[in-house]
């Protein structure tokens, strides 16, 4: 490829990576990073070939046939989780090892055979943490095996991630492209444990589950309301806004609102739900610095599907959630190089 | 016990594999090539704008709301840095406390507001937009209208078009009458009055020309019988543009809202979802009050009146949802 192709493919990829970041602070260091990172991506991907949606597909011009009408404000936060917590249909694997937990006289070996009686639950687990991602010195046979090394929590709240991604498989796919939400979710899982990795103190494990279930609000709004959803989905192109601003516009409240009332009435670990509550408020967190973790890697993995046609703008980080974090804007771009050399394996795994 | 902080004898402290340890070689497509840590693009910069303060964020917000109802939250203070920031340096400003003060005192401060408007909503629009709700208009509610006046012998129907953008809902409303009545709509008294904020906006819509891109959504045969073909594009024929009168009116401003006649229609898409509640609790009234008895409101396909009006009753169709006041 000759010089002046290649400073083309740079010029048309400064332009069209900027859009994305029209929510963001411009003077923030990650952002700034994060902007490198997918300029140079993108060039990249231009080099390889890779056509660039044109205007009209990322403002969604052409999509008028999707449109439909719905009643927003109808329905409220609290209408919509108590709806899904008495049709329960979200997996009740997390239910029987909630109740393991709770009762007095329960070991770590009838946990592991209430996850060992879901075949296809265990082999996605086993296959997640014997991957390199996780690191693990020796290969882990067994579920109980898994519990003695990574823990009974985590464990359980990896278990309920994992078997999420079947539940919600029956969102028809022509109105929400389920794969790439799926995808979007194990990234940030992927980069909230290599932040917290790098942090010391940090239980890097729980954050592949935070990552991995951060939208679980949205999993809901879909399921219930999937017209209302493709209609916000397609403001928030029109528009150029985040999603999640796009949800309060048209709902009146958002997933991180849906996931905090969902997760509480589910028991789930309080710092866990405080975590998942706050990703685009970490201000507002218990755990502030976790809140934060959490946000910058949603961003990041909103940075990394600019490059594979991704339509969403990053949400940006709320004021003061950086600064939170104890790494520089260059750990950044060794992270990414760590993203990537396991991302495609880990799709694999689990999805 | 904290979930995310890790204990002394927690689980956490066996994490420490393979993530951060990889060898600097294995760190995949990015770094390839890039010596760790350092981009080909690390001299870009995001900013290009000048900065806003909070200060001069709250003022601006404030100023806009006050002039045009639109409601723009702190959460957006980048969004709005971005799309004014070039505005800026088009106008040779440096601050946007600059720009605040132009806004109050220069000559031309009107016009300004319009920029701003644009900047802040998106003025996307067609012709035959929303194909569905349109025909809940032309099908039924338009129908039912036209044979409701014919039967009192008064064959006159006024719509108010509000937030009409450069023409392309209204003049649509009106080809649709002509589809709708024929050679007959010779003996009827019919008014579509049209408003939007930005006097620009006007311009476009008084002068009726319109591009491919407009009419993409528009019918082939719709085209051909009511668009005359002209060198920019395509030109609305005379007997579309006669049915409606195109003026400036803020919705935010009852004496302007009063002076629209009253209407058997109302259609304002896209408008109220830039509103605080207490904008559109306005927006709303000045259409019920303009709103002849037993006359039907459309709105745009993502806005409800749900929590803000009682006094509609919402009438549900397949693929919209009008609104009538009762007779």
């Amino acid at each position: 490829m000759s010089q002046n192709a290649s400073n083309d493919h740079m010029a048309l990829s400064e332009d069209y990576v900027r859009n994305f970041f029209t929510y963001a602070d411009p003077d923030n260091e990650a952002m700034l990073q994060l902007y490198r990172i997918g300029v140079f991506r993108t060039a990249k991907a231009l080099s390889a070939g890779w056509i660039m949606p044109d205007e009209d597909a990322r403002t969604a011009r052409n999509l008028e046939y999707l449109r439909d009408n719905f009643e927003p404000g109808d329905v409220s936060v609290g209408e919509l989780v108590s709806s899904e917590t008495q049709l329960a249909s979200f997996p009740d694997i997390y239910f029987r090892i909630r109740k393991v937990l709770d009762s007095p006289n329960s070991s770590a070996d009838d946990i592991s055979r209430e996850i060992s009686n879901d075949l296809g639950l265990t082999a996605k687990l086993l296959k997640l943490v014997n991957s390199p991602f996780y690191g693990l010195a020796h290969t882990v046979e067994d579920v109980s095996h898994a519990i003695a090394i990574v823990g009974v929590e985590e464990v359980s709240t990896l278990a309920l991630g994992i078997s999420a991604i079947n539940v919600f498989k029956d969102i028809p796919q022509e109105l929400i492209d389920m794969k790439a939400f799926w995808k979007h979710s194990v990234s940030c899982g992927v980069f909230a444990k290599l932040i917290a990795s790098r942090i010391e103190g940090m239980k890097a494990d729980k954050f592949f589950t935070a990552g991995l279930l951060h939208d679980v609000g949205r999993l809901i709004i879909f399921k219930k309301m999937p017209y209302a959803s493709v209609q916000l989905l397609l403001y928030a192109r029109e528009n150029q806004l985040p999603v999640v601003e796009s949800e309060e516009d048209h709902l009146g409240f958002d997933h991180t609102q849906v996931a905090k009332q969902l997760l509480t009435e589910w028991k789930f670990p309080a710092s866990m739900v405080d975590c998942l509550a706050f990703h685009h408020a970490p201000s507002q967190a218990q755990d502030q610095l976790a809140a934060s973790i959490l946000q910058l890697a949603d961003n990041m993995a909103n940075a990394m599907e600019i490059s594979s046609g991704g339509m969403y703008l990053l949400p940006g980080m709320e004021e003061g959630a950086w600064e939170r974090i104890p790494l520089q804007g260059d750990d950044l771009v060794e992270i990414v190089g760590l993203f990537d050399s396991h991302i495609e394996e880990l799709f694999k795994a689990i999805l | 016990m904290s979930l995310f902080s890790s204990s002394k004898l927690g689980s956490g402290t066996r994490t420490g594999g393979g993530a951060t340890a990889a060898p600097a070689g294995v760190t995949g497509g990015l770094a390839s090539g890039i010596t760790s840590g350092r981009l080909p693009t690390r001299q870009l910069g995001l900013r290009k704008t000048a900065k806003i303060t909070d200060e001069e964020f709250e003022k601006l917000a404030d100023f806009i709301y006050n002039k045009t109802g639109i409601s723009i939250s702190i959460k957006r203070k980048y969004l709005l840095e971005n799309r004014l920031g070039a505005r800026l340096s088009e106008l040779g400003l440096k601050t946007f406390k600059e720009y605040y003060d132009y806004l109050q005192l220069d000559k031309n401060r009107a016009a300004e507001m319009e920029v701003i408007c644009e900047k802040v909503t998106t003025n996307e629009t067609s012709f035959y937009r929303d194909a569905r709700q349109l025909g809940i208009f032309q099908n039924e509610i338009l129908k039912e209208t036209l044979a409701k006046q014919e039967a009192l012998g008064r064959k006159e129907l006024f719509i108010w078009s509000a937030g009409c953008s450069s023409g392309e809902e209204p003049y649509t409303l009106a080809i649709m009458l002509h589809e709708a009545l024929g050679m007959s709509i010779i003996g009827w008294n019919i008014r579509i009055t049209a408003n939007d904020l930005s006097p620009a906006m006007l311009r476009l819509a008084r002068a009726g020309v319109y591009t491919d891109y407009a009419l993409r959504t528009t019918p082939k045969g719709i085209i051909a019988k009511y668009f005359d073909k002209v060198d920019a594009g395509y030109q609305v024929k005379p007997r579309v543009q006669k049915l409606v009168q195109f003026g400036p009116v803020n919705l935010s401003d009852p004496a302007s809202t009063r002076r629209v006649p009253r209407s058997h229609i109302v259609f304002c898409r896209n408008v109220i979802i830039y509103f605080d509640d207490a904008m559109k609790k306005k927006a709303i009234t000045a259409f019920y009050d303009n709103l002849l008895p037993g006359g039907h409101l459309f709105l745009g396909h993502s806005e409800s009146i749900h929590k803000l009006s009682t006094a509609f009753r919402p009438v549900p169709k397949p693929g919209a949802i009008c609104y009538k006041k009762e007779e």
